[in-house]
Parts: structure tokens; sequence; C-alpha cells
């Protein structure tokens, strides 16, 4: 018995090794999302910081649109945020934010939107604002239609309205050099 | 030319590394006294060409040789000297050779100091810190070789540190850390060399004790390092924020510490001995486990480095190797380390059991933390994200066990003891704890319940100890360890009572404010003077003059807004009035398009506590590696050889 209760540490280690080694072959980033090549999916829904103002996905067609998938919760955001600020400036690009609010769950009751919105304010001032407005995702069912994992991701959607490319995780410099920015000026000049 | 000669010492160095695994070890096991005296000349030539190669590496980038694609990469000819320096560590490959020149370092430490140690337990732990050098050396020169050439079209001027690294915490807290991590390589030496001849006495115990508490003094030191950087320099007025990457480097602390502390049994009493080498195998696994994590981007982290499945599956396979033949020993061999000792149910040794217990608890929570969104993943449920809800709020219900215990166990006597003879010490530590909590919520107004708790739980440690050094009676003649658990375990009171104070008692406001407006924030008024253009050596940047008025104390702040050119990026520096009791600190964001800036201010109580915490427990582990008694060894090896059995009297 005492012999078997030794064998505990190693089996264990063992086990974590076998996810280990699966980890390392998939990239937490690259998962092909279902709404690629697909027209950007109807939604209505409120802005975030002007309740009254309801937008809808026609407003993302005649120009080239990055739509971010953000929270204020979401520490990769943080990351993200100030990059994408240079992008608008620099490079002059639509972006549209997808506010994902993390409280809205049935078990934590009501959400105080409010308070949402200050949060969302003092992080956009801290660390740089990059969006023309956000769309408040209250209910989910627009990031349940682009088929969101997770914060950040964002979908480049053309002049049409079709999301021709998608991102799971930051956007970076080096993500930006190396794909992005040629897609970009592609769609742009088309 | 230089850079070739770094290579080539590097690749002496793994020859010299396979030799020091195999031949002192062969000795040991045969009795080859000659194989036996090797040890001691390969340890020091390794030592010798590994400081030669990041001499070499050192150079080039003080030499801004730009044909090094490692230092393109990370230098610039605009970049101070000294972050030229502290550059050689910036990223993946110059990090990865510090690590083997500190294991180098360890590892000629445990040569030079261990003289009076028998020849053969030397060669088996130098053999093993051998192995460990031979996987990381082939790591780095087969997938991350720091002096690859960029020929023939090399770089005019290099792409710059990471702004973010160009900052004196960087200068010091990934050496500072790596000492730690690898420091616990001894004790996994000494650990793996007891399971192998079998012997494992008070005298092992005494002799891993320095080393293990110097390698825990490094780690708490570069973890607090590690914080404080992350407070001034990331803006986010945070001192830890449960990244991959710093839970990677807080597990082997909590292992390290339960580690020390059942080392005293094991050293004292003679008994836990199955469970120190377990703790001893686990500090150092976990310490290779956080490099696997950083460095093969499995996980998504602010820290990460440059991913590669290659390297994620070089690392798992040697992990597979260390870690896994160390455990599997351990599974063969444990049962043979007889506890003889025995003990009832209330006694020291139970109460750090306890603890010890609490800190594996804590372990496996930040473990699960980290590696649940992988595990989910592959399992196919799609991706999670676990963040600071979870862990604060685990953390915060061990926390109090941990400390309750913590303040008893030092006052309790070994092997037995009964709870009535502390009574009046713990009903008094009760009331002066009950006192200063309620003196915190009438006089001061604090009136959440975690930092009430956080606050008495403190003043129930510090007057625990009080009465644990009056009982010793004459203090002089009291030994330095006992001063160090005594400093360690105030300094782990200041801790969580600056936790507590700081987590819910900081106030913040984030305001746009124009040249001349001012904002109230507790009793403090913020106004901001000006903001100015300056010129940095590798950057251009603002700086807000902001002043504050507090009764009638008036000082300036300066908060910075940097852009680094070479990377286009931009960085915030924090500008921090400290203080013993509150930190002020303002951080400079964006400019508004009407010419006013969004500034957020901060007033942060007794934030200072947690680092001075960590900086009371540094020189806790500095006064117990001082005592006289692990410089005694010697007469007790000595005493050994003459009357076989005496050491189990000890």
């Amino acid at each position: 018995m005492k012999k078997l209760r030794l064998l505990i540490p190693i089996v264990t280690f063992l086990f974590v090794c076998i996810f280990f080694y699966r980890g390392l072959f998939s990239d937490p980033r690259d998962i092909k999302n279902a709404s690629l090549d697909r027209e950007f999916p109807a939604f209505a829904l409120a802005d975030l910081m002007t309740p009254d103002l309801k937008r809808t996905e026609s407003e993302l067609m005649g120009k080239v649109t990055l739509v971010n998938v953000w929270g204020t919760w979401c520490i990769t955001c943080r990351v993200e945020l100030p990059f994408l600020t240079q992008l608008k400036q620099q490079e002059n690009m639509r972006i549209v934010g997808v506010y994902y609010d993390n409280a809205v769950d049935a078990a934590f009751g009501p959400v105080d939107v409010n308070k949402t919105r200050l949060e969302v304010r003092q992080m956009l001032g801290q660390l740089g604002d990059p969006f023309l407005y956000n769309v408040y995702d209250e209910k989910r069912d627009l990031s349940l239609d682009l088929g969101i994992t997770g914060a950040p991701e964002s979908f480049l959607v053309n002049k049409q309205g079709k999301i021709v490319w998608h991102r799971r995780g930051d956007i970076n410099v080096r993500l930006w050099q190396e794909e992005l920015k040629p897609l970009f000026e592609k769609l742009k000049a088309e | 030319m230089i850079p070739e000669i770094g290579h080539f010492a590097l690749i002496l160095a793994l020859l010299f590394s396979i030799a020091q695994a195999i031949f002192p070890l062969w000795g040991a096991q045969k009795n080859h006294a000659g194989l036996v005296s090797l040890a001691r000349p390969l340890v020091i030539g390794n030592f010798i060409l590994v400081s030669i190669s990041l001499g070499c590496l050192v150079w080039a980038f003080y030499t801004n040789d730009f044909s090094v694609s490692y230092v393109a990469n990370n230098s610039n000819s605009l970049l101070p000297w000294y972050f030229k320096i502290s550059a050689v560590w910036g990223a993946h490959e110059g990090s990865l050779l510090l690590w083997i020149w500190i294991l180098s370092l360890w590892s000629i430490g445990v040569a030079l100091f261990s003289r009076q140690l028998d020849d053969e337990d030397v060669a088996r732990v130098i053999a093993v810190m051998g192995f460990i050098a031979v996987g990381f050396l082939a790591f780095i020169l087969i997938t991350s070789n720091p002096f690859e050439r960029t020929f023939p079209h090399f770089p005019v001027d290099g792409h710059d540190l990471n702004p973010l690294l160009q900052d004196f915490g960087l200068i010091i807290h990934p050496p500072m850390l790596y000492m730690g991590y690898v420091g616990f390589s001894v004790a996994f030496a000494f650990a793996i060399a007891a399971l192998i001849s079998g012997k494992l006495d008070a005298t092992w115990a005494r002799w891993t004790r320095p080393w293990t508490l110097a390698a825990w003094g490094f780690l708490t030191c570069g973890i607090a390092l590690g914080s404080w950087w992350a407070y001034y320099e990331l803006g986010w007025g945070g001192w830890w924020f449960w990244d991959p990457v710093e839970n990677a480097s807080f597990m082997p602390w909590l292992a390290g510490t339960a580690l020390i502390h059942s080392l005293a049994v094991t050293e004292k009493r003679n008994s836990f001995k199955s469970w120190t080498l377990l703790l001893a195998i686990t500090a150092f696994s976990l310490s290779l486990l956080g490099t696997f994590l950083v460095r093969s981007g499995i996980l998504v982290s602010v820290h990460a480095f440059a991913s590669d499945p290659e390297r994620g599956l070089f690392i798992l396979v040697y992990l597979l190797i260390v870690i896994g033949g160390a455990l599997t020993l351990y599974a063969a061999r444990a049962s043979k380390m007889e506890s003889s000792h025995r003990f009832t149910l209330f006694s020291r040794e139970v109460l750090l059991f306890i603890n010890n217990i609490l800190l594996i608890v804590a372990l496996v929570v930040v473990l699960l933390g980290t590696l649940l969104p992988l595990v989910h993943k592959e399992i196919g449920l799609g991706s999670i994200s676990i963040g600071e809800p979870f862990f604060n709020q685990i953390f915060a219900y061990l926390f109090v066990p941990f400390a309750l215990v913590l303040g008893i166990a030092p006052l309790v006597r070994w092997k037995q003891d009964k709870l009535p003879r502390n009574k009046s010490k713990l009903f008094i530590a009760l009331g002066l704890a009950t006192l200063f909590a309620l003196t915190c919520y009438f006089i001061y107004a604090i009136d959440h319940i975690w930092t009430l708790l956080g606050v008495s739980l403190a003043v129930w440690i510090v007057v625990l100890t009080l009465f644990e050094i009056m009982q010793n009676g004459n203090l002089r003649k009291l030994p330095l360890s006992h001063w160090g658990m005594v400093m360690g375990h105030v300094g782990f009171a200041f801790l969580i009572a600056g936790i507590s104070l700081t987590q819910f008692g900081s106030v913040e406001k984030d305001v746009r404010m124009a040249v001349g407006d001012k904002v109230d924030l507790g009793r403090y008024i913020f106004s901001l003077d000006s903001v100015d253009s300056v010129a940095g050596p590798n950057y251009s940047s603002y700086m807000a003059t902001v002043s504050v008025k507090h009764d009638t104390a008036l000082f300036k702040l300066f908060a910075e807004k940097r852009f680094y050119q070479v990377q286009s990026s931009v960085m915030t520096e924090a500008g921090i009035d400290p203080g013993f009791t509150r930190d002020l600190y303002v951080a400079l964001g964006e400019q508004m398009s009407d010419g006013s800036w969004a500034v957020r201010v901060y007033v942060k109580p007794f934030v200072r506590w947690i680092w001075l915490g960590a900086i009371f427990m540094c020189f806790a582990a500095i006064l117990c590696i001082a005592d006289r008694r692990y410089k005694s060894v010697l007469s007790l090896r000595k005493a050994k050889t003459s009357t076989d059995g005496l050491t189990k009297a000890v």
C-alpha cells in the first residue's frame, strides 16, 4: 500500500505531460472560425455609450473594418489596445468594438451597465481608444453568431460586409506586418 | 571571432558536463577514488567555459556587434551601456545562457564549500547537477544558439530592446529569479544523491538547508522585484496579476517554502524524510516546468518569449527524463527512508505538517489555475481563461488557517505538547488582534471584512512571535537562524497586512485633466502643473508634472509617456511618491482631442509593506544561512565516523 502511494507523484506527472504534448502542437490561437468567408451576421444592438443608438451590420459596409471583440476584464485586450489605437491613427483603419461583458450570466443577476461604461471609459482613457464605436453585445447573441471562444478576437470585414480574416488572440506588430497589413492594403484598393 | 569563441566554449562546456554527469557518479557507485576526484576539476572547468561564453555574448552586446542576430534583434547603438549588458538576458537565447551560467555558479559553490562532506556524496550531487547542465547546454546549442550570425547581410543597427525591459528592474530581476530557480537544483541534486545512496540522516538535512534557504531567498527577492517592476513600469497600478508566468515563479516558491520547513523537521527530528525528498524534487521540477511553460508558448501570457513547438518538444522530453526519472527513483527508493521518530497529534511536527499541506494546496490551486485552460481545451471543451477572482478568493481562504497555524507553531514543543500550556498567550494574542481590528473599524473607518481579518492576523503573528522570543530567556544566546525564523514570520505578517490593506483600501480616479486642473482624492489634491516634451537617449516623451497637496505638505510627481522610435511603441512611466503608509501614483494616459490628458491617480495605502515583507524574508534567509551551526558540519561528520549512530542523537 505504501509503495503504491509513492507512485502518485510520477503518475500525476506523466498524466500532465500528455496534455503538454498535445498542447504543444495546437496553437491556442489557431482554431478555424466558422464565420470566415461569410457575410457578417445580422445584428441590431445598442451602442455601448449611447444606448438609444441602434447599431446594425449595414454600418460596416463601404469601408474595410476591423471588428474587435473585447472586454475590460481581459488582460490580453489591455496589451492590444495601444497597438489598435496606433492602427487607427496611423493607418486610418476603421475599428469597431463588440463589447463582451463577462458579468452577464444568469447566476450573477442583473448587470450594472453603468459600471461597465465607467470601466470602459477608464480603460480606453488610460490605454487609448481605437474604436469608432462599441456595440454592446448584452445577450451575447452576436458573439454566438460569430463563434467567439474568448477575448480578444478580431474579424476583418471587407467593403461588401464579408468576413475575410479572423484572429483569435491579440493583434501585434509582427502579425500586422506579416499578415494583416498586406491584406488590409489589398482590400482597401479593391 | 569573439562570438565563435563563445560558441566553441559552449560546445566544450557540453562535453565537460557529459563527463561531469557520468564519471563522478560511476566512481561513487564503484568506489573508484580516481573517478570521484574528477568531480571538482570538471565543475571548475565547466564554470570557466560557461563564463567565457557569457563574457563573449556580453562583449558582442557591448561593442554593438549586429552581425550576431541575437544582438541585432535585442539591442541598438542608441541603447545606454547598462541596458546593453542587461539586454543579454532580454530574450530567450541569452536568458538561457544566463540560466546555464548560474547553474555552473551553484555547482562550483557546492564543489568548493562541501569539502567536509564525504567525497562520494559530493560526487553524486555534482553528477546530478552535471546531468541537468547537459540538457540545458544541448537545448541552447541545438535550438537556441545566441551566437548565430546574420552573414552576409547584417543590419547597420539593431532592432532595439523591448522598451518594457529597458528598466533598472530588468537588470536585476531575471538574475535574481534564476538564482532562485536554479538554486533549487542543489536541493534536488542532494535529494537524488540521497535516493541513489540510500543515506539520509540529520547531516544530510543540515547540509541541504543553507543551500535551499539561499535559493529560496533569491527567489523571494526575484519575485518581489518582478512585482515591484510591474507596479511602476506597466502603469496598471497593480502588483500581482496571476499571469501564467508569474504563477510559474510562484509555484516553486510555495514548494520551496514548504521544503525549508520540512527540512527543519528532518534535521531536528529525523522525521518527514520521504516528504522532504518529494518536496526537494518538486521545487526544482516546478522551476523546470516554469521554464517549459514560458519558453514553449503553450500558454498565452504577457511575458511570452518567441514560441516554437520544436523548442517546446525538446524541453518536454527533457522534463520527462529529469522529473520523470527523479519521481520514478523516488517511487522505487523512498520507502527505504524510514522516519523512526514518533510524535503526538499536538506537536510542532504536526503543526508544521499542516502548514506544509496548506502550502501544497495553494500550489495545486495555482497549478490547476494555470494549466486548466490548457487541459480544458485539449479535452475538447473549448478555450477558457482563469483570472484574478478565482485565485484571490481561494488564497484569501487559505491565508486564514495558514496565518493562524504560523503564529502558534513556533510556541509548540517538538514531539508532544499540551494546548493549555500556551493558552494564556493565545488568548492575549487573540485579544490584541481583536482590539486592533476594532480600532481599525471605529477609528480609521476600515469596514472591509477581509482587511480587518488580514490586519488582525498580522497582529496575531507578531504578538505570538514576540512571546516566542521572550520565552527563550537570554536573547544573546539565541542562534542567528532563530532570528531568521522570527524575521521571516514578521515579514509574512507585513505581507498579509500590506496585501489586505492595499487590496481593499486603494482609491483611484480616472480623470480628464487640462494643465491647471485639480482633482481631489481622499485628503490629497492633485493638480496638473505642466506637460512637457522631453528627449531621452532612445525615446521621446511627454512628462507631466503633477503637484500634490496634503494638508500643508506639497510635493511633485513626474509621470511620463514615452515613445520609443525604433520599435515604435509607447510606454508608461508612472509617477510615484512612495511612503511607509501610502503610495501616491499617477499614470499619464492618452491626450484628448482638446489638448487635455487622461490621467489616472491612485492612493494605495500600505502597498510598500508587501515588498517590505519580502525584504524581511530575504534577510531572514541570510540570517539563517549565516548561522554558525552550518559551519560545524565538519565536527559532526568527524563525530559520526568515530562513533556511529551519534548523528541520530543530534
